[in-house]
C-alpha cells in the first residue's frame, strides 16, 4: 500500500498551507519561554483550552502521544501551539537505561519539536528499557560513579542530537540501593555540571521519595543548583500501607505546597506546571490548582 | 553488579510471570530495605505499576473488547497477553497490535468467534486515527489523464484505510458498544459475514461496510494493481460503476501512472 512518492506528482501541487509548514527546517531553539504557572495537556481538555476565556499562560504536552504521523492529536496541538507556550515532556528516553540510545525515538521526538517549537524538552533521571524491552515505568538508577559517568555521556549525546538543552526531571521512586554512592540531589547536580543539562523539579516526587526513603527534602533542595531549574511539577500522590505512590491523579497535597513555598524561597518564581495523568478532573479545577499555584509565585517574584 | 545486570534483573523480576525466588535472590540484595518493607514487597510495587500501565493501554485501545467480555476477564486476558508479548517500542502507542492473534488462541475466550476480530477492527481504528493526513483525490489531475494512459493509472486507497473482513457483524456489534450508543444493543450474530473498510476521512473516523464486489476492487488496488491489471481480472465488468463509486466515497485517494506515461 505504501505509493512510490516520487511519482505522486499532483500531490506536489495542492499542498495546503499547514501541510507546507510542516515541512519547515527541523532546528530547535528551545528559550524556556514561559513564567507562570501551566497546565499539563490533556485531549479532555482541548475545547476549554481553546475557547480562550481562561488565563493559563502556557501548557505542557507529552510527546509520545504526537508521535503519530497525522490526525486529530496533532491538529489540536498545533492549534494550542498558535496561541500558547508549550513545553514536551517524555517518558520514553530511557536515559539511565544501558541498551543503547532509541534513535527511531529520538528522530519523532526531534520532528514534532521541529514542528511545534517547544520552550523545554524534558525526560526523567530513570530507565524504561532492558535488552530492548520497554516497561513504560520510570524505573530508578543506583545513584553511582558508574551510573553517572553513563548516564551524562546519553545526555550530552542526545542534546547534541536534538541541538538543544534538555531537562531532567528527579522520579517518585520505591526503592533505592545499597550500592549508590551519592543523594539523588548531588546526582543530579553533577549532571548538570557535567552535560550543561537543566533540571525539572518534581515537588511531588520530591515528597513522595523522600517520605518513602527517609531523607530531608529540604536538604535536597539545597543541594541543587538553584540556576539551573527551570521548571516545577506539582502533582497528587495517593497513600498506601508503608509508603507513598505517585499516581498524578490527585490534587496537590499540603505538605507539597508546604514543599514548594520552600522550593521557591529558593529558587525564585520557577515556571510550574499543575500535573494529572489518570482520574483526570475537569479543565476548571485544573485552572483552580494552577491559580493556587500563580499566588505562590506572584509571592516571590 | 554492573549496571547491565542490574537492570537486566531488575527488569526480569517486574514483568516475569511471578516474582520468584530466583529473580528476588539476584535482585534482592541490591535493594536497600526501607520504612519497614523487604527488597521483594518494593520490587511489588513496579510490578503492580507496570501491569497497571499496561492494562490501562490495552483498555483504551480495546474498549469494545473489554465490554464485551467485561473488566475481570479483560483484565486476566490483556494480563496474560502483556506477560507473554514484551514491549518492543518506548512509544506506548504502538503496543497491543497483535492482541487479536493472542485471543485467537485464548482457551477461556474460544466461545467468542467474533472476539478476535473485533480486536482486528479495533487496532485499525487505532492505527488510522494515527494516520498520516492527506489531501484526498485530485479529480482535476485524473482529469487530464489522457485515454491511452487510463489502462496504466495505479490508484491508492488513504492511507489510514484497512480493509477487514470477517464472519460476524462485527461492525454492529462495535457499533453498538459505543459509549454513546443509545439503541438497541442486540446483534444477531448470523447477520451474516461483513466486508470494512476502517479509515479517516480528513479528520472523521469512518468504518463502511463493502458490496462484495467493492472489496476485491479495493483488495486489487490496495495490492497495487494497474486499472488494466482489474480489468484483466473477473470483475472487469464491474468497473465503470465501481470506479466513480469508490471515488465518490473516499476510498480512492490518489494516483500514479505506470509505465511509458508515469516516465518525464
Amino acid at each position: 500500500m505504501q505509493p512510490a512518492t516520487g511519482r505522486l506528482r499532483f500531490f506536489d501541487t495542492g499542498r495546503s498551507a499547514r501541510s507546507v509548514r510542516r515541512q519547515r527546517p527541523m532546528n530547535i531553539t528551545t528559550k524556556g519561554q514561559i513564567a507562570g504557572a501551566g497546565i499539563g495537556l490533556r485531549p479532555q481538555h482541548y475545547a476549554d483550552i481553546l475557547d480562550g476565556t481562561h488565563q493559563i499562560p502556557w501548557f505542557e504536552a507529552l510527546a509520545e502521544n504526537y508521535f503519530g504521523a497525522g490526525g486529530l492529536p496533532l491538529h489540536f496541538l498545533e492549534r494550542v501551539r498558535e496561541r500558547f507556550p508549550l513545553t514536551l515532556h517524555g517518558v520514553g528516553m530511557s536515559l539511565g537505561s544501558a541498551d543503547p540510545l532509541n534513535y527511531s525515538y529520538l528522530d519523532k521526538l526531534k520532528g514534532l519539536a521541529g514542528r511545534i517549537q517547544p520552550a523545554w524538552i524534558s525526560d526523567h533521571l530513570a530507565w524504561i528499557s532492558s535488552g530492548g524491552h520497554y516497561v513504560h515505568d520510570l524505573l530508578p538508577l543506583p545513584y553511582t560513579q558508574e551510573a553517572l559517568e553513563h548516564i551524562a555521556g546519553r545526555i550530552v549525546e542526545v542534546q547534541e542530537y536534538l541541538g538543544c538543552q534538555m531537562l531532567i526531571e528527579n522520579p517518585s521512586t520505591y526503592m533505592s540501593f545499597s550500592s549508590s554512592e551519592m543523594s539523588e540531589s548531588v546526582f543530579l547536580a553533577e549532571l548538570a555540571t557535567r552535560t550543561d543539562c537543566l533540571l525539572l523539579l518534581d515537588v511531588n516526587n520530591l515528597y513522595v521519595s523522600a517520605t518513602n526513603h527517609g531523607f530531608d527534602a529540604e536538604d535536597y533542595l539545597g543541594a541543587l543548583p538553584p540556576d539551573r531549574v527551570k521548571e516545577i511539577h506539582l502533582a497528587g500522590y495517593q497513600e498506601e500501607r508503608g509508603y507513598l505512590f505517585d499516581t498524578h491523579g490527585q490534587p496537590v497535597h499540603p505538605p507539597v505546597w508546604d514543599l514548594y513555598r520552600k522550593a521557591l524561597r529558593i529558587l525564585g518564581p520557577v515556571p510550574t506546571l499543575i500535573e494529572w495523568d489518570t482520574d483526570i478532573p475537569s479543565f476548571g479545577a485544573l485552572v483552580e490548582e494552577a491559580g493556587a499555584a500563580q499566588a505562590e509565585l506572584d509571592l516571590v517574584s | 553488579m554492573e549496571l547491565r545486570e542490574l537492570q537486566r534483573l531488575m527488569q526480569e523480576a517486574i514483568t516475569g510471570d511471578r516474582l520468584d525466588a530466583a529473580s528476588m535472590d539476584a535482585a534482592g540484595p541490591e535493594i536497600e530495605p526501607t520504612t519497614g518493607m523487604s527488597g521483594r514487597e518494593h520490587l511489588a510495587i513496579y510490578r503492580n505499576a507496570v501491569l497497571g500501565t499496561m492494562l490501562r493501554a490495552m483498555a483504551n485501545i480495546y474498549p469494545v473488547c473489554k465490554q464485551l467480555v467485561g473488566e475481570d476477564f479483560f483484565d486476566a486476558m490483556a494480563r496474560l497477553y502483556v506477560r507473554r508479548t514484551p514491549s518492543q517500542s518506548p512509544d506506548l502507542g504502538d503496543y497491543g497490535a497483535s492482541f487479536a492473534e493472542f485471543i485467537a488462541d485464548f482457551e477461556p475466550a474460544a466461545a467468542l468467534d467474533y472476539l478476535p476480530d473485533v480486536a482486528r477492527l479495533e487496532w485499525s481504528w487505532h492505527e488510522a486515527f494515527h494516520a498520516k493526513d492527506e489531501m484526498g483525490l485530485d479529480i482535476d489531475a485524473l482529469g487530464q489523464v489522457p485515454e491511452r494512459a487510463l489502462q496504466s493509472i495505479r490508484f491508492r486507497i488513504p492511507v489510514s484505510a484497512r480493509l477487514l473482513e470477517s464472519d460476524y457483524p462485527i461492525h454492529r456489534i462495535w457499533q453498538v458498544n459505543q459509549p454513546d450508543w443509545s439503541g438497541d444493543q442486540s446483534v444477531a450474530l448470523d447477520e451474516g459475514a461483513v466486508r470494512l473498510i476502517i479509515w479517516r476521512q480528513g479528520y472523521d473516523m469512518r468504518v463502511d461496510t463493502l458490496s462484495e464486489m467493492e472489496w476485491h476492487f479495493l483488495g486489487e488496488i490496495a495490492a497495487g494493481c494497474t486499472l488494466g491489471d482489474i480489468g484483466d481480472a473477473k470483475n472487469a465488468a464491474g468497473i465503470e460503476t465501481l470506479l466513480p463509486r469508490c471515488v465518490q466515497r473516499g476510498w480512492i485517494a490518489g494516483f500514479e501512472l505506470t509505465g511509458q506515461d508515469g516516465e518525464s
